[in-house]
């Protein structure tokens, strides 16, 4: 008992405070999704109002469906860039650390001065521009910035983000011990059988969490959107934000911020069923 | 070491598109912020017509950047040596004590890293606005505070679990008190951990931008956020340049000597910034 009103004190001031913090926030946005604390002073009971006002709008699920596109395939462009590499660099050779300092850099530039430095590279008057008209390979400079199909938000979160998968997935490529490998080797086994019976089993924990931390993360992106990404669609948080901000509808926010949080939790979900069904299916090939 | 040409034409090929990768976006705005402003770069101009500081020391006199980095470089500290001490007994749970539930609290503890920042801030900010608590400051560094923990405990659970407890049995024969005990048995192995958990919470406080955003609105900036004035409706590149500098430079170099800190090859790991 003394024992365990000791460890009560120990994790009050850090795991308590953060759970009371996340707490109070998350009830906040729960229960302002269902009526309750409404500014406006309209109402102030338990209502589905707001859901029904923010669901039938279009705009919502046009970013619905916009960030739940840029979140999966950030994550799966991603992933599929850091794996090979990770695998590559899994032995040491000469240069071979350059190299994947230089991949990690990108982890150390902020999101938004990473979106500044996009669009001035693929601006009207930016490298790509300036260098495909010298080069002959286009007449005049074309628009590319806030492109409709969201390719420089997927660029930019691929090229943030890569890195930290490749910081997960090497982690677990290198905590393979070569003898297994060797084994197999000596067994017969080709490439590809060691890759899918011995390689993929055993990263398939960093490749879960990896393509999961980071749909999480693209999904509630706020900046890259509103600084690239095209004028006429929101992502969650950027629609979130202007609600709550230039309209001032907490309650629509709220119900966005759930919504959002239900995005994440079941494209999580999602993703790490995907890649537990690849890995069996490859394991089961004969 | 391996040694194969395909290995090293390979790598060789990476290296160079990574300069270019790295190399170009940080040339671009390191020339915009340099761009004079009685000149314009425009196309087809390849390179800026002149070049000159102007830019630096308008932005410094006529701009509230000095009032942003003031904010950003007092909050950060601040939410630096806060995370580090209420982090400290959890860590010290984490790290040195076995008890029930342990895993979950650990997995718990990281809650603030998979809330999206931006529901963070704003129901934050519906609960002070409530509660009719207006200090900015004051509710961002408490903002900043609990979002950043995560870090620091993880950082310091594992520097708690590196002391020995040989060391501590012996102090503790040899009669020292419990703080003598801390002084020469747990310091010297806590030492880089606390400094780690204090730089990383203090570079990712200044980069924090989603709640210095709503919580801080209208008027409050913190660099990031200024930043984001440039990058909005009113996009002024060269300033957005200089901002852009003086906030990536610094904290690039506090990485570095993180990464020394912490003689790993990954405190980007740690830190997971995104």
């Amino acid at each position: 008992m003394r024992n365990a009103i000791r460890i009560g004190l120990l994790l009050a001031p850090g795991v308590g405070l953060v759970l009371a913090f996340m707490g109070a926030v998350l009830y906040r946005a729960v229960a302002q999704a269902f009526g309750l604390y409404d500014f406006s002073g309209t109402s102030d009971g338990l209502s589905l109002a707001h859901w029904q006002d923010v669901l039938t709008t279009k705009r919502f699920w046009r970013a619905f469906q916009w960030s739940a596109y840029i979140a999966a395939s950030s994550a799966v462009i991603a992933v599929a860039l850091a794996y090979p590499i990770a695998l590559w660099l899994r032995k040491p050779f000469r240069g071979s650390l350059i190299l994947s300092a230089m991949l990690k850099a990108p982890l150390l530039v902020p999101g938004l001065v990473a979106a500044f430095l996009l669009v001035n590279v693929i601006s009207y008057h930016g490298f790509v521009n300036e260098f495909l008209v010298w080069a002959g390979v286009w007449a005049e400079p074309r628009r590319m910035q806030n492109d409709s199909n969201g390719f420089a938000i997927i660029g930019l979160q691929v090229w943030k983000q890569m890195p930290f998968a490749f910081l997960l997935l090497s982690g677990a490529v290198q905590a393979i011990p070569d003898p297994v490998l060797n084994a197999a080797q000596d067994l017969g086994a080709g490439k590809f059988a060691r890759f899918r019976k011995i390689i993929l089993p055993l990263t398939t924990k960093a490749m879960q969490a990896a393509l999961v931390l980071i749909f999480i993360g693209a999904a509630g992106d706020f900046s890259f959107q509103t600084v690239a990404g095209p004028p006429s669609v929101n992502s969650m948080a950027s629609y979130m934000a202007s609600l709550q901000g230039s309209e001032g509808d907490w309650n629509g926010a709220a119900v966005v911020a759930v919504m959002l949080m239900a995005l994440s939790l079941f494209g999580a979900i999602g993703l790490t069923a995907l890649v537990q069904l690849i890995t069996r299916t490859l394991g089961r090939l004969a | 070491m391996r040694k194969s040409p395909f290995n090293t034409i390979l790598s060789g090929l990476l290296i160079a598109v990574m300069t270019v990768w790295l190399a170009v976006p940080f040339g671009m705005a390191l020339l915009w912020s340099l761009v004079d402003p009685s000149q314009a770069w425009s196309y087809p101009d390849i390179l800026p017509p002149k070049l000159s500081f102007e830019r630096w020391s308008l932005m410094w006199d006529s701009t509230s950047l000095p009032i942003a980095m003031f904010n950003s470089y007092s909050l950060a500290p601040m939410a630096g040596v806060g995370a580090v001490l209420l982090a400290m007994p959890t860590a010290y749970a984490f790290g040195r004590l076995e008890f029930k539930g342990k895993a979950v609290w650990q997995t718990l503890v990281l809650v603030p890293l998979i809330m999206p920042g931006f529901v963070t801030a704003i129901f934050f900010a519906s609960l002070l606005f409530s509660m009719g608590f207006f200090a900015r400051y004051p509710a961002i560094l408490v903002g900043h505070v609990v979002m950043l923990l995560p870090y620091a405990v993880r950082i310091l659970s594992v520097s708690f679990s590196l002391v020995r407890q040989d060391v501590v049995n012996a102090a503790r024969d040899l009669g020292a008190s419990p703080i003598s005990v801390f002084r020469v048995a747990y310091l010297p192995v806590l030492k880089p951990g606390i400094f780690a958990a204090f730089l990383i919470v203090f570079i990712l406080s200044i980069e924090e931008f989603a709640l210095a955003f709503v919580v801080g609105s209208p008027d409050f900036t913190t660099i990031p956020t200024i930043l984001y004035s440039y990058l909005g409706y009113n996009f002024i590149r060269p300033n957005a340049a200089v901002v852009a500098l003086i906030l990536v430079v610094p904290n690039v170099i506090l990485m570095l000597i993180l990464e020394r800190l912490l003689q790993s090859a990954n405190p980007a790991g740690i830190s997971g910034k995104g």
